[in-house]
């Protein structure tokens, strides 16, 4: 495979050109990655209560169910949305992209300033092995834990799905999208296979903190493309909202850890 | 049907309406302006930033209240 960098080889792209490329591909693959971690740990706490508690065959059953789905899921419709105009295709996903990213950066920046209680994975734990117990003990197939995995799985996955095709479709990267999904939930399935417990020391909000910031980045930026906004310095420019997105967003943390608390679930 | 549009509604919207009707002001608002032949990337990056603190006050203020 010849490099776009070569000078003896046909005519390809600038270096300047190449650099931005990769570091856009670079961006989809951390949004990806953080943003399936995140999801995937929580899938994971669900799945863990229910092995503990009534055994491993069924809610594995449902886990691999629901990310049979899910591949399937972003496998059609990754390449179809490459296929819509990019403009339109900007447009829309930016949109999207944006609203998501403000939502996670809404929850985020709420929890961070104490406003919202953080996310506890152990009480999450607790509360699932105790309605896993209160179901009763199944007889032959246990339905229950297969369903409660695969609803769980689908539900956190799907958000997942929704980024990697989103993020992947306007870049023209869904495969690195992909890899880099694939990449944090193998990283978080061998650790819970490890621990055996609820994986509370990531740090959640942290994670969501930065996909909020790269959601909310991008989204901006493609979608002001979409509506025909010309950025300055084109590419380079998104280089800067991320800057600026982080510079807000951390103001906005410290400005509501000022207020007095009135902390919400 | 009813429960999978809610879903869908649910998973876009998320816990403040507010946000998607911003996005889609500003967006219309710099459309608008692109139209007519302004420089509107200003107006993105310093709308975003806005849509989000009044959501952020709006969370502070129905907290305040449900205390």
């Amino acid at each position: 495979m010849s490099s776009p960098l070569r000078a003896d080889g046909p005519p390809t792209i600038s270096a300047a050109r190449y650099r931005r490329g990769m570091t856009g591909n670079l961006l989809v693959f951390l949004g990806a990655a953080l943003a399936s971690a995140v999801e995937m740990v929580e899938a994971l706490t669900i799945v863990l209560a229910l092995g503990v508690t009534r055994g491993w065959r069924a809610p594995l059953q449902g886990a691999v169910a629901a990310l049979v789905v899910l591949v399937v899921l972003v496998a059609a419709l990754g390449p179809a949305l490459e296929a819509v105009p990019i403009d339109v295709l900007r447009l829309i996903v930016g949109s999207l992209l944006l609203v998501f990213g403000l939502q996670w950066l809404r929850k985020a920046i709420l929890r961070a300033s104490g406003l919202k209680a953080l996310h506890d994975e152990n009480a999450a734990f607790a509360a699932e092995v105790a309605a896993a117990q209160a179901a009763g003990i199944a007889v032959g197939r246990d339905r229950y834990s297969v369903v409660i995995a695969f609803k769980s799985t689908l539900l956190e996955g799907l958000e997942v799905a929704f980024i990697v095709i989103t993020l992947g479709a306007n870049q023209g990267a869904t495969a690195v999208a992909a890899v880099g999904a694939i990449v944090a939930f193998v990283a978080v399935v061998v650790i819970g296979i490890v621990v055996r417990k609820p994986l509370s020391r990531v740090p959640e909000n942290t994670l969501k903190f930065t996909v909020g910031v790269m959601l909310t980045s991008f989204g901006t930026f493609w979608a002001g493309e979409g509506v025909g906004i010309d950025w300055p310095g084109d590419e380079a420019s998104l280089a800067a909202l991320i800057v600026l997105t982080v510079a807000w967003s951390l103001a906005f943390t410290r400005l509501l850890a000022r207020t007095p608390k009135v902390v919400t679930a | 049907m009813r429960a999978v549009w809610h879903g869908i509604v649910d998973f876009v919207v998320g816990d403040d309406i507010w946000i998607a009707v911003a996005v889609l002001i500003l967006l219309g608002v710099a459309a608008a302006a692109v139209h007519f032949g302004a420089d509107a990337w200003w107006l993105l990056t310093a709308g975003v930033p806005v849509a989000l603190w009044v959501s952020l006050r709006r969370a502070l203020r129905t907290a305040r209240r449900a205390a």
